[in-house]
């Protein structure tokens, strides 16, 4: 391969061109469900799903993916599988509604979120103590139901990797990091010189 | 920023026929309310693979496009244009895993796509199999590029289907920088010495033919189309698109004094549309299908990249996790 650039005519060719070594079957990292706090006092959103072979794997990426640009004073983490989803609705029908399985009993605290509107992000609801999330959904039916919810998801709390005390320093640089910007690139004055010096 | 115009199978419309007609009704009903579609609703097939396909390439046209403007990261001329085009393609890459992820909640795992973007099978962006041979083929990415691509997501982010949606917000939102950023580049190569000016305008001469064709050939509105515009998963044609772009950049670009190369290229008045030469669609055709300056590199560097980092994923490989759909 003849490229333009050096570092690709560097590179050492494993494998044969053009095709793919096969892969042992799903040669793939588990998912895991990423929520951030934007701000402080605000509550955590869903805002997507990395691969990762871990949680802590899940966190570190989690953070790279979904915190680089955007305002963030908390993330956290949990595999896609703990998490336990209600059926999805529509209309005037509320999520609660359908929830009527009071499940194992228990003392463990569950994390419940909303969908308040379709094609929107689940938010953070509140937080319920059960032994099941079937239990959670019941105990947050009665708590947490104020008004109409299109999906509800319950999350063990024990099972999510959230950012430990002293980790938050990971975003106290992201306002140095003005060349990631729009405001950092006027080309305003620039133009308007260049435009006066043609006419001219 | 780097979706452009897609190509969607071409399926026989009976492919919608044999649907249950009550269930489409209600499915096509809530579009028409504006509602969003979530991944465990109830949707058509058609409408299924037609976004996964759409998705897909976009996703691919996200990290493939990273490979022409990352070739320039360490010869950007200064610090902070190393630092700021290294953010960028960072975010071009961190697009293409939100799309990968949105794809993802329709049924096709991330590996089978990365396995179809390697072995040929699945499409991205035809733009970027055109080699960067200066910092100014950089800075038309960055600025044009870009921009052509956000008319299309802009586009795209008020469809139907939730996930994408979410994802395209996230991406538009990014993109200012992007275009921003873009947009200096030229203005300082515009406003420099003669030699830097004649490089843009022959990146700009390169790289025209290849934007027109960015958006795709001519719709023809077929019942197909008009399916997939019903259902809110093409928001525009092909044209229109283009029509916008040039709508919205021709102006900037003729004001730093840089010559279009197309003679026939105006604005209508009796029609507001733009006229241009016909972009030659022959060569468009044999571009995607493989045979473009850049699409055994771009391929080759993708596979290499799997290939190298087949061993770190072996060997962080456990049992406790496993690969499941995306939720939303």
């Amino acid at each position: 391969m003849k490229s333009l650039d050096p570092r690709v005519n560097r590179l050492p060719v494993p494998g044969t061109p053009g095709k793919i070594t096969p892969k042992i079957p799903l040669d793939q990292f588990g998912s895991y469900e990423v929520f951030v706090q934007p701000k402080e006092g605000k509550p955590f959103q869903h805002e997507g799903i990395v691969h990762a072979p871990n949680l802590e794997m899940a966190f570190v990426l989690a953070k790279e993916a979904f915190t680089r640009r955007f305002t963030c004073v908390s993330l956290y983490v949990t595999d896609t599988r703990d998490v336990f989803v209600s059926p999805l609705t529509d209309a005037d029908k509320n999520a609660y509604d359908m929830i009527s399985d009071e499940g194992v009993k228990g003392n463990d605290s569950y994390e419940i979120y909303h969908l308040a509107k379709r094609g929107k992000q689940h938010v953070h609801a509140g937080v319920v103590t059960a032994g099941s999330p079937e239990e959670a959904m019941w105990k947050a039916r009665q708590t947490l139901n104020t008004k109409q919810v299109f999906n509800i998801w319950a999350v063990k709390t024990s099972n999510i990797r959230k950012t430990g005390e002293g980790e938050t320093i990971l975003w106290d640089t992201l306002p140095e990091k003005k060349f990631r910007d729009a405001a950092d690139y006027k080309g305003g004055d620039k133009l308007k010189e260049f435009l006066e010096r043609n006419k001219s | 920023m780097y979706g452009g115009g897609n190509t969607f199978e071409g399926i026989k419309t009976d492919s919608v026929a044999q649907e249950d007609p009550q269930k489409l009704a209600a499915f096509e009903a809530r579009i028409a309310r504006g509602e969003k579609i979530e991944p465990t609703d109830w949707m058509p097939q058609l409408y299924r693979k037609q976004l996964i396909r759409m998705i897909e390439q976009h996703a691919h046209s996200e990290i493939i496009g990273a490979l022409p403007e990352g070739t320039w990261i360490t010869r950007a001329p200064g610090f902070k244009r190393k630092m700021s085009l290294m953010a960028k393609v960072q975010d071009e890459v961190g697009h293409g895993q939100l799309l990968y992820s949105a794809a993802e909640t329709l049924g096709k795992s991330r590996e089978e796509m990365i396995d179809d973007l390697i072995s040929g099978k699945s499409k991205y962006s035809n733009i970027f199999n055109y080699p960067t041979f200066t910092w100014a083929d950089c800075c038309f990415i960055s600025w044009l590029v870009d921009a052509g691509a956000i008319v299309n997501q802009l586009a795209n982010a008020k469809g139907s289907y939730g996930p994408y949606c979410r994802a395209l917000d996230r991406i538009c939102a990014e993109e200012s920088f992007h275009l921003k950023y873009g947009h200096h580049c030229v203005i300082y190569l515009a406003a420099g010495s003669p030699k830097q000016r004649a490089m843009f305008q022959e990146a700009l001469n390169r790289w025209w033919p290849p934007m027109m064709h960015f958006f795709g050939p001519s719709d023809k509105i077929s019942v197909h189309t008009e399916v997939l515009m019903k259902w809110k998963v093409k928001m525009g044609t092909n044209d229109d698109m283009r029509n916008q772009f040039l709508d919205m950049y021709v102006p900037k670009i003729l004001e730093l004094g840089f010559t279009i190369p197309d003679p026939k290229l105006k604005k209508n008045p009796d029609t507001g549309r733009w006229d241009y030469t016909e972009p030659d669609w022959d060569e468009f055709k044999r571009v995607i299908n493989g045979d473009g300056p850049c699409n055994k590199e771009r391929l080759e560097v993708r596979r290499i990249a799997e290939e190298r980092g087949k061993w770190v994923r072996e060997a962080l490989k456990t049992s406790k996790t496993a690969y499941v759909t995306p939720l939303a």
